[in-house]
């Protein structure tokens, strides 16, 4: 595959550089799986908790490489007119409409039904042509004349009737389209393509085979505190640590809905908003409902509080 | 290449022993893989492959466990410097340190041996009084020659011969061993040596010596390497031949050191069956028309009805209701029936249970809160301690949940129907019967049992819908799986 900026997919550790200049720390997995992506034309599946960085990979790829990114938000009932394409329904009324008078230039010189009719078919299928395609995230993928990145977010949420109508695209990166035809994506320019899923269903085998799987898990504390500084870069270090410290060991504890990166980053900004310097007990009660999402959470939580706060502070 | 490309479709086959689903189409994608990345950089071809070869975190912690057994012995051929041949190598050396970067030596399994031609070689590399004499036979040469690296070569060529991944008892060892020794050129060896010990003479007496020491040398790095590849190929498989025998044992046979597998086996069985049935079906395109939805869709037709829609229906999941006998033999079948449905609780989310061998309690909050042999040990405590009454449990049945019971409920029995005699209130059941959804006896006993002595199942099964033998795992899950098929 020939895609601009590609001397950047040159090899892993200049990806991750890239990634990392763009405010994005990956680990040598993520790097690795974006590498083979380009390499081996192949679709991506990126699975994992939620807020652990999955649409924000597609998002930094297109723009490192300085490509569009099109993104397709999947839920159930989506369909291929939603997705693929949709006849301008409009246009083709009201053309129909206004070349009403030329109808009778058309026909003109032919007697009786069939003669006509035959005229007619004569002209081909106009009013299904290009011209009154409505392309949709998909079709716009496949057609873009630059390659692009193309990110299929929360795949799981769709139901399997669209995972089947994605299974021509991802493994041969065409679409048919019945009154058309076959488009397919111009060699060498094929689009960089990202499913992201949330395992909240079981993904069917036939997509996963034609998918590079990669599980982004949560990160461990080093990382996490890359990111942290990478997101929020006036934050002093040893905050950064005892809050990095803190979230981790909330990761372990039976939550509803374990705090994510997301969740750190927010968290990291309130407490600079509050101008502390250190984490300490009081501060991080009022401030537990921006990392927890459940009221029940934060009553496990608090009652633990102290505990887990002290042994933050003390791992600095 | 093609080396490289053999090597993968043999970690391929252990993925797959290793319940990792490989298809054939993504063991291509990671030949082109291998061809793009090389094999230089371990971590990165673990990264790689991981991403091709295994789809979701399960497969992953199955594939990294093997990748680690598979290619701790660096099976690659290579055309790299890096291959010291060193005659006088310390007997550790042999497990290569994979990180570095030239990984790509040709050493087989016998990484504890070391070099063998260091073995023999040691007395040699003294000063000989004697000439040295040059050995005749292939095998000779190659061991004296002290190449490590051509004889593990060998030992694998050898393996993939007489085919030493179909191993698949412990007991085989000694077999395929002799096997690829053979393949080596035992023979020759074995006469070489004969007759330099007929010649006699001190140089042929060195020689034989050196090599027979060569020979018994490489017999315990065959036997290293046969063992190493029996634990790769044939645990696997082994298992899977006793998972098997497991599914059709009779379950009340089955005795407590076997629980854990069955357990593991009722989980996987329950996996699959949720995979299968775990999306709604709709039934639709055919049956009634749904003109309002026609009407709609067609609007951009301007009116004309080019698209039918008709009326869909959700199947929907079954509630069932499990009445379990545990009185005596047939406790076990109950365990295990109860193990399944619970398992199940992703597709099936309303299992209510009952227990009984007299008197009939529910046990459906016990089986949600604790772990499965503490709730299967407090029933038994409570329930399995009288003599068998059915009777009475249909009446505590009708007189505190009938009620509940309604068109869209399974009740699903388990029970020998054996009454002791007593007085079946089979009309009661005829009561379930035209309330519920179905009614299923699942027996353990065969047919022909069922008639015999003091078994009401002639009085009962008219009044079910249907009534099967369960005794086996293969039973349970063919009951499961139908419980789940039925449309509304």
């Amino acid at each position: 595959m020939a895609i601009k900026n590609d001397d950047k997919l040159k090899d892993i550790e200049a990806i991750r550089g890239h990634f990392e200049s763009l405010g994005y720390i990956c680990s040598v997995e993520i790097a690795t799986a974006v590498f083979l992506a380009y390499h081996l034309e192949k679709p991506v599946l990126i699975e994992g908790p939620p807020g652990v960085g999955k649409t924000e990979l597609a998002k930094t790829t297109a723009e490192m490489l300085d490509l569009p990114c099109i993104r397709l938000q999947c839920y159930e009932g989506l369909d291929e007119s939603k997705a693929i394409y949709e006849w301008k329904y409009g246009k083709q009324l009201l053309y129909t409409q206004v070349l009403k008078e030329t109808l009778g230039e058309i026909l003109d010189g032919a007697t009786g039904l069939a003669e006509s009719v035959d005229k007619l078919h004569s002209f081909g299928d106009i009013f299904f042509s290009e011209e009154f395609l409505e392309p949709r995230p998909l079709l716009k993928a496949l057609k873009a004349e630059e390659s692009c990145v193309l990110l299929i977010d929360e795949v799981d949420k769709s139901d399997h009737e669209f995972e089947s109508l994605l299974l021509e695209m991802l493994s041969d990166y065409q679409l048919s389209i019945p009154e058309i035809g076959t488009v397919k994506a111009i060699p060498g320019k094929k689009p960089l393509v990202f499913l992201t899923s949330n395992n909240t269903r079981e993904i069917s085998d036939a997509l996963k085979r034609r998918c590079l799987h990669l599980y982004i898990p949560f990160p461990n504390a080093e990382l996490e505190r890359q990111i942290v500084r990478a997101r929020v870069p006036d934050i002093p270090p040893k905050l950064n640590q005892q809050l990095v410290a803190f979230i981790q060991e909330l990761r372990e504890m039976d939550l509803k809905k374990v705090p994510a990166i997301s969740e750190t980053i927010d968290w990291a900004r309130t407490l600079i908003l509050l101008h502390s310097e250190s984490l300490d007990p009081e501060l991080v009660r009022q401030t537990l409902n921006v990392i927890l999402k459940f009221q029940e959470d934060v009553e496990t939580v608090q009652s633990e509080l102290q505990g887990v706060t002290n042994r933050a502070i003390k791992a600095t | 290449m093609t080396e490289l490309h053999d090597t993968l479709v043999e970690f391929v086959q252990v993925l797959r022993t290793a319940d990792v689903k490989v298809s054939p189409a993504e063991t291509l994608d990671a030949m082109e893989t291998l061809d793009i990345i090389g094999i230089e950089n371990r971590v990165l071809l673990k990264n790689s492959l991981s991403m091709v070869l295994s789809k979701n975190p399960e497969e992953k912690e199955a594939f990294n466990t093997s990748f680690d057994r598979f290619f701790s012995f660096n099976k690659f051929s290579s055309e790299n410097n890096a291959m010291e041949p060193d005659e006088d190598t310390h007997q550790d050396d042999g497990e290569f340190d994979p990180e570095s970067d030239a990984p790509n030596q040709q050493s087989g399994q016998g990484g504890q041996g070391g070099g063998q031609g260091g073995g023999g070689g040691a007395e040699a590399s003294g000063e000989l009084d004697f000439e040295q004499l040059e050995a005749q036979s292939e095998l000779g040469k190659l061991l004296l020659s002290g190449d490590r690296m051509e004889v593990m070569i060998k030992m694998a060529e050898a393996g993939r011969q007489v085919e030493v991944n179909q191993i698949v008892v412990f007991t085989q060892k000694g077999l395929y061993t002799r096997k690829i020794m053979e393949a080596m050129g035992l023979k020759g060896l074995q006469d070489e040596v004969g007759e330099l010990q007929e010649e006699g003479g001190r140089p042929q007496m060195h020689l034989a010596g050196q090599l027979k020491g060569a020979r018994d040398h490489l017999r315990e790095q065959v036997r290293d390497y046969v063992e190493k590849q029996f634990f790769l190929h044939a645990d696997e498989s082994g298992k899977q031949l006793r998972e098997e025998l497991l599914k059709k044992v009779k379950l009340s046979n089955l005795e407590k050191r076997n629980f854990k597998d069955v357990q593991e086996i009722v989980f996987k069985m329950a996996k699959k069956l949720v995979s299968i049935h775990s999306k709604r079906r709709k039934t639709f395109k055919r049956g009634q028309l749904d003109i309002r939805k026609t009407l709609r869709s067609n609007m951009q037709y301007d009116g004309m009805l080019f698209d039918l829609k008709w009326k869909s229906q959700k199947v929907d999941r079954p509630k069932v209701m499990c009445i379990c006998d545990v009185s005596g033999s047939v406790s076990n079948y109950s365990r295990f029936l109860l193990m399944f449905l619970y398992s199940l609780a992703e597709i099936l989310p309303k299992v209510r249970s009952f227990a009984f061998s007299s008197d009939l309690g529910e046990v459906t909050r016990l089986f949600q809160q604790s772990k499965l042999e503490d709730a299967m040990a407090k029933t038994m405590r409570d329930y399995g301690n009288g003599s068998t009454d059915y009777g009475q449990m249909l009446a505590d049945f009708r007189s505190h949940i009938l009620k509940d019971v309604d068109s869209k409920t399974t009740v699903i029995i388990l029970g020998d129907a054996r009454n002791n005699y007593g007085d079946p209130k089979s009309e009661i059941l005829r009561e379930v019967y035209d309330k519920a959804q179905r009614v299923i006896w699942l027996n353990p006993e065969p047919k022909s049992s069922w008639t015999v002595g003091d078994a009401e199942m002639k009085k009962y099964a008219p009044c079910c819908h249907q009534t099967e033998v369960c005794n086996s795992l293969v039973h349970l899950e063919r009951v499961v799986g139908n419980l789940l098929r039925v449309a509304v």
